[in-house]
């Protein structure tokens, strides 16, 4: 199996709010996938289904072979998950937080040390690796978080909105760093807003709207779909707020909402 | 950067356990605590002193009452029992409760229990966890009640020795998981089995059959005169079931008697069903609790993610209008917090609890006292219930309005960017905290004057000194709130419980005793001179003095802390 995620036909609701609808998505390993869509599309209650915080009601997911269930420690251990609002603990310093991911996924003590001073150099965190982490920036929390995320060098790397808050210096290492990772055969899968970045780095991009995946492919892909040579804002624009794109807009055609994307489609679904 | 090797087999062969865990909070303690001490020793020295004067307090409170009930050797052999088993059930059910309600917040409602529960750390681990932390912060109201109670107990008690001490402090230890692991399986029972509405619908059913309750309690308590040999033989037979064996609360309460009658055997065989039953209990609870973990964790997200409407309610309608008498810009933001007041079942529930408490006080405070009005205990009823209306008004004040300030801290545009001055923006928050409590407080203490049939005079001084209170203790709770603010935290409970918070209920609690002391005067002046429906000089001036010294005081904490909130850096 080279799946890194394999998400089939889930769905989940909150009370009678549909968060997602019938979601199928495969994402191979090696790739690094951007995953869109306006604030309250489901993206984010895709990314807990997928890391088993949140169960669907239907559907499955698997995360490196191993099914995402009520016990999905063996897929917990293959994933990293940074979420939008970095966790820390207020009373350690970022050393002693590294110190206890590193211990959590059972990285040899020696290791722990290297890793740690790697990530602290690359992402220049020298200044207040031990300082308590009350004190820091949003942008600081988040490289800290970044790197208890790559201490384990986990197979798949969820991460949601990785670029708020960093300096434009930490956005290109992060950038690098990804697209590193991807070259090793790791799998990246990001949620963000900043169209910009997913234009530049990701492999294949995601468009999700009311709970299901309007838009799927490369970014060649899109831009065919939209016979044109628009922009991933023109097009992301086009699929979730047509009203904006009165004059000028890509044109996308899409198809019947019921017809399911299938893996290696590359086109648009009526929302 | 160099990858490290592949660590997933070693995780599902040795998965992260319970003391990863604890070891990493017990470096945080230790930060915190090395923090304390090395950043503001004198604050840190100022709790621990304040701590040492409530538990000296206490202790004492403690000695004089068994001083009090070992007068009488017959009364003291039914009545010390009594109290100790009273004390331990009424643990017995607030730590239920309290457990119940942290064992909640903490195992479902953190942005820890994502983090933990999406990297490889067990249910069971994280369970284990937070049933630790639970019992940490729930217990420590037990053992600065408790402590006190034993140590005067063993003071007032010649036969007591050495060992005693060991024995009840083991005894508070495997008390506390009984409660806990209880406390665990209903906080687990509650996020699995019941949605937010259903949730809503069974607290209500749950306040009004304690309500219920209460009211037959006290009607039946009350029916006879309290005076009598036969109201207190019925009392006794009603309340005897705090003693019952089956209750953890009398194995303790037995052991603790045993011990102190140097009974070592007895007492170490109760320490032992305690402890078996701690044991047992945590574990089952634990257990069951992991099993189903993630469902009732992904119950208790997905609950929170859904749809609320907030349609306007009528409370909410009046929010908009009951401010009409403030400028533009100060009502919006006294009508902001006035529907923030009534959304917040935290808030009003603990508001509408204590205050119908009172009242359902009042109301059978005739049946209690038998007396007329300004004559013996019907002069002291009065001083009484503006004792009770007026600490349960500064621990409202202490725990949600001191707060304010500083959460509006973490929205900078109020603050620091709305055009008012720092001024407008505390009279803003004192009006919504003075309207909130001048209408809980006014109402009681009218409730009170007519249920004491008190003459007109009296009520209306009655009347003035509980709102001169209120001033008082609002102002206090905005001022210092704006003087010792803590912006950096968004836990109103913390906030409260901090350095600042501290300091205003102390400086409250000072105030309520001033007035009381002023209220006393009153009575022992009326008293000297021979009761009098009438009010005299001396009295109006005291009453004056009172007033004057609530509402100086509200008003300069006020001014303080707008000077403060002025030149405060954000």
């Amino acid at each position: 199996m080279n799946l890194a995620i394999d998400i089939q036909s889930v769905h989940k609701h909150f009370g009678r709010k549909v968060a997602v609808h019938d979601l199928t998505l495969s994402i191979p390993r090696g790739e690094l996938f951007a995953f869109l869509g306006p604030n309250g599309a489901g993206k984010t209650t895709t990314i807990k289904m997928i890391c088993g915080l949140l169960h669907p009601q239907r559907g499955t997911i698997d995360v490196c072979g191993h099914r995402m269930g009520l016990n999905g420690l063996a897929g917990k251990a293959k994933l990293a998950y940074v979420p939008d609002q970095p966790f820390l603990y207020d009373k350690l310093t970022a050393r002693e937080f590294l110190l206890f991911v590193g211990e959590m996924y059972r990285v040899p003590a020696a290791d722990q040390k290297r890793i740690i001073g790697e990530l602290a150099d690359r992402l220049v965190m020298g200044d207040f690796l031990d300082k308590l982490t009350e004190s820091y920036s949003h942008g600081m929390k988040q490289k800290v978080v970044l790197s208890a995320a790559l201490m384990h060098d986990p197979e798949v790397l969820i991460i949601d909105e990785p670029m708020v808050g960093l300096d434009p210096r930490t956005v290109r290492v992060v950038k690098d760093l990804f697209r590193e990772r991807v070259n090793q055969g790791r799998t990246v899968f990001m949620s963000t807003h900043t169209l910009g970045v997913a234009e530049a780095v990701a492999d294949r991009i995601g468009i999700l709207n009311h709970g299901q995946l309007v838009c799927l492919g490369t970014m060649a892909e899109l831009r065919a779909q939209a016979a044109a040579e628009h922009s991933l804002e023109d097009i992301f624009l086009e699929l979730t707020h047509p009203e904006l794109q009165s004059n000028g807009g890509p044109g996308i055609e899409t198809v019947p909402a019921d017809k399911p994307l299938a893996e290696g489609d590359s086109h648009v679904v009526e929302s | 950067m160099s990858s490290s090797p592949d660590t997933s087999v070693a995780i599902l062969h040795s998965p992260v356990g319970v003391l990863s865990l604890v070891r990493v909070k017990a470096v945080a303690l230790r930060n915190r605590v090395s923090q304390a001490i090395a950043d503001s020793p004198i604050k840190f020295l100022t709790t621990m002193a304040l701590l040492g004067v409530v538990w000296v307090g206490l202790y004492l409170l403690f000695i004089a009452v068994f001083m009090f009930l070992k007068q009488s050797r017959m009364e003291a052999a039914i009545a010390i029992p009594m109290v100790f088993s009273f004390f331990f059930v009424a643990m017995l059910v607030m730590l239920t409760v309290s457990n119940a309600i942290i064992a909640y917040t903490s195992l479902f409602a953190v942005e820890e229990a994502a983090y933990l529960l999406s990297s490889p750390v067990p249910p069971r681990a994280y369970v284990w966890l937070k049933y630790f932390e639970t019992l940490i912060f729930s217990s420590w109201s037990l053992v600065l009640l408790g402590l006190p109670l034993m140590f005067a107990m063993a003071d007032v008690n010649s036969d007591a020795v050495g060992y005693y001490y060991l024995f009840f402090i083991s005894f508070f230890i495997c008390f506390v998981p009984i409660p806990g692991a209880a406390g665990l399986v209903l906080a687990w029972l509650i996020a699995r089995f019941l949605d937010r509405n259903l949730r809503r619908r069974l607290i209500i059913i749950a306040a009004l059959v304690l309500a219920g309750s209460l009211i037959w309690a006290i009607q039946s308590v009350t029916a006879q005169d309290a005076a009598s040999d036969q109201w207190l033989t019925n009392f006794l037979l009603r309340i005897n079931f705090v003693q019952s064996a089956l209750l953890p609360s009398s194995w303790v309460v037995k052991g603790v008697e045993a011990a102190i009658e140097s009974q070592t055997t007895l007492a170490l065989s109760y320490l032992a069903v305690t402890v078996a039953n701690a044991m047992f209990l945590s574990l089952i609870a634990v257990r069951i609790v992991s099993l189903k973990f993630m469902s009732a964790f992904d119950r208790a997200l997905s609950s929170r993610g859904g749809e609320r409407s907030t349609e306007a309610s009528p409370a909410v309608g009046l929010a908009s209008k009951v401010f009409f008498y403030l400028p533009l810009g100060q009502r919006l933001i006294a009508a902001k917090d006035l529907r923030t007041f009534f959304r917040d079942p935290i808030q009003w529930t603990q508001l509408v609890v204590l205050f119908g408490l009172m009242a359902l006080y009042l109301v059978n405070v005739p049946k209690l006292s038998g007396a007329k009005p300004l004559e013996g205990w019907g002069m002291v009823i009065p001083f009484l219930n503006f004792g009770a209306l007026s600490f349960i008004l500064a621990t409202f004040t202490s725990r949600f309005v001191f707060p304010l300030v500083s959460l509006e801290g973490q929205q900078l545009w109020l603050i620091g960017m709305l055009p008012l001055s720092a001024w407008q923006i505390l009279v803003a928050k004192f009006a919504f905290a003075m309207t909130v409590s001048t209408c809980v407080a006014f109402s009681t203490t009218v409730l009170a004057v007519i249920m004491l049939k008190m003459p007109l005079d009296w009520a209306v001084l009655q009347v003035a000194v509980t709102v001169a209170t209120c001033f008082g203790l609002c102002g206090f709770a905005v001022g210092i709130g704006a003087r010792l603010p803590m912006f950096e935290q968004r836990n109103a409970a913390r906030i409260a419980n901090g350095f600042g918070g501290t300091v205003n209920l102390v400086i409250s609690v000072m105030l309520v005793l001033t007035m009381l002391s002023g209220m006393g005067a009153v009575g022992y002046h009326n008293r000297m001179r021979g009761f009098d429906e009438a009010l005299d000089g001396p009295t109006i001036l005291i009453v004056g003095v009172m007033i004057a010294v609530a509402l100086v005081g509200g008003f300069a904490a006020m001014a303080i802390g707008a000077r403060h909130l002025r030149r405060a850096e954000i």
